[in-house]
């Protein structure tokens, strides 16, 4: 992976009327990259989304492109594929006639069948749009998206709707395409999916970024959990911990294996089992949930 | 452009409600002022029968399917897709309405040209063609403005019902009374001008370059119809 910068997005600020919903917002991905931009519902993702895809002008500040504004339409959209969050496409159409429209329209080279077959859509080629289900919609999305095999792919909720076979050959097809050297932006949901693809996240929150880094330097900000349930009689444990409403333990720490150790120790010793034990590193989820109490 | 047109046409060709909307209605129409011609005649001038023959087709066949598409791709995100693409805006819009636009400019010589073989032939064909096709240009630059103020497919039954009356009811109310009251007023209203050129073209016993000057109102519709429709029309539905 090298350092160029494929996005380059410098204080940008987008308004409509009197809300400002993206606030001087700075980050860059570089070639090769799986850049997640993740937020709260309303956060400002999609603003920043369209406005580097070129859909929307920016208020203020700068988006650079491949070195050029996104709204050069002609010499930057050859080089990436859009996967927008909803369909968009002629209902009338076939599946076929749809990848080659646009497909040609996209001025990249490839084959039609090889589209379909990657998404698995070979078997549906003559069938009508509007008699597609949704998660076939979605993997038609990601075919018009990926045709020709561009540079950046934007994938904007790509996995939503689809069965997790489905989802597994999506993602199948990303890592093709990553190999191949495409950078990726993606929106998601699914934060399991940002945690285990992403080399880097940016977070976003009320129009800015809320934290931006890997999964790893955004959940090292947390502590990790461990939970267990112990009897009535037990003795005092050897650390802090809190009771959670269901009358379980619930210990929080920066170093998840110590602490662990320290507990079993202190179990075995002491002859009790701690019953119901679940303890995991700090997720995105986590991360997630901690903006909303700050 | 070619690829969005030809995507169009196969959509055309594959729905029957379009199919009806774009071509049977207005031939149907067409059809009977010819059938009729004897007694539209009587009313005005054979000049007159072509004149509406053209703003029918105008009207339903080209400007209310442009609204009646545009608002459709806008709605259902297709024209953001098509956004998605290298393609600029003007051969978006260009390949979206190119085969309803052909599909129309066939309907129309193919109906004047039974017309002129019932009932005789124009008198000027070229000045003719220059009436038709500045008619043509108006309508879509109409439809355009008109599909920014679209929501949708079924809100442009009703958004589309001002123009095409309109223009329809003007080219009746030029090609019955003719131009020598109220000229002004009948010129510059939309079609007036443009069905006033139709009747000179079919009638004759105008000079050409008395006709030609009426293609500025109509010219000037369009460059009215572009800056409106350059404000209003949208590309993505209203969040």
């Amino acid at each position: 992976m090298t350092s160029t910068p494929v996005i380059d997005v410098e204080r940008l600020n987008l308004s409509y009327g009197d809300f400002h919903a993206v606030k001087d917002l700075t980050f860059q991905v570089r070639k090769g990259e799986l850049y997640a931009l993740l937020g709260t519902n309303g956060a400002g993702k999609t603003s920043t989304l369209e406005t580097v895809e070129g859909h929307r002008a920016a208020t203020s500040g700068t988006v650079r492109v491949f070195g050029q504004s996104p709204r050069d339409r002609r010499s930057v959209r050859p080089r990436m594929g859009i996967m927008l969050q909803e369909s968009g496409f002629s209902p009338d159409l076939t599946v076929k006639e749809s990848v080659r429209m646009i497909g040609t329209l996209s001025r990249r080279r490839d084959r039609v069948e090889r589209v379909l077959d990657v998404v698995d859509l070979t078997h549906k080629a003559g069938t009508k749009v509007s008699q597609l289900s949704g998660g076939e919609k979605r993997r038609l999305d990601f075919a018009t998206a990926v045709y020709g095999k561009p540079e950046l792919i934007f994938l904007d909720e790509p996995t939503t709707g689809l069965d997790i076979q489905s989802r597994d050959a999506l993602w199948d097809a990303v890592d093709k395409l990553r190999e191949d050297g495409s950078t990726i932006v993606l929106t998601t949901h699914y934060l399991e999916e940002a945690q285990a693809r992403a080399d880097r996240v940016g977070l976003m929150h009320k129009g800015a970024f809320h934290q931006e880094g890997t999964v790893a330097e955004l959940t090292r900000t947390l502590p990790a959990v461990i939970r267990f349930s112990l009897p009535a009689a037990a003795p005092a444990l050897p650390l802090r911990a809190a009771r959670e409403s269901d009358g379980r333990v619930l210990v929080e720490t920066f170093g998840l294996q110590e602490t662990l150790y320290a507990l079993l120790d202190w179990a075995h010793a002491n002859g009790l089992e701690l019953r119901e034990l679940e303890a995991g590193p700090t997720r995105l989820d986590d991360v997630f949930r901690a903006i909303g109490d700050d | 452009m070619l690829s969005i047109a030809l995507g169009e046409l196969i959509q055309i060709f594959r729905n029957r409600l379009v199919l009806v909307t774009s071509f049977i209605m207005p031939t149907a129409v067409s059809a009977y002022f010819i059938r009729q011609h004897e007694v539209f005649a009587d009313l005005g001038s054979l000049g007159y029968i072509a004149a509406v023959v053209v703003f029918t087709v105008g009207a339903f066949g080209l400007y209310t399917t442009t609204v009646t598409t545009l608002a459709s791709r806008r709605q259902n995100l297709f024209l953001k897709r098509l956004r998605s693409t290298p393609a600029g805006d003007a051969d978006i819009l260009s390949g979206l309405m190119l085969p309803v636009t052909v599909l129309a400019l066939v309907q129309v010589v193919a109906i004047l040209v039974v017309l002129a073989s019932v009932a005789g032939e124009p008198a000027n064909v070229p000045l003719l063609a220059a009436a038709v096709l500045s008619t043509v240009v108006m309508m879509l630059g109409l439809g355009l403005a008109t599909a920014g103020l679209t929501n949708s497919p079924e809100h442009a039954q009703v958004t589309t019902l001002p123009v095409s009356l309109g223009t329809i009811a003007v080219a009746s109310w030029v090609g019955i009374t003719g131009t020598e009251e109220l000229t002004l007023v009948k010129r510059l209203l939309p079609g007036g001008s443009a069905t006033e050129l139709v009747l000179n073209a079919w009638n004759g016993g105008v000079p050409v370059a008395d006709s030609l000057l009426l293609l500025a109102p109509t010219l000037s519709w369009v460059v009215v119809a572009i800056a409106l429709a350059s404000r209003l029309f949208r590309w993505e539905p209203r969040r």
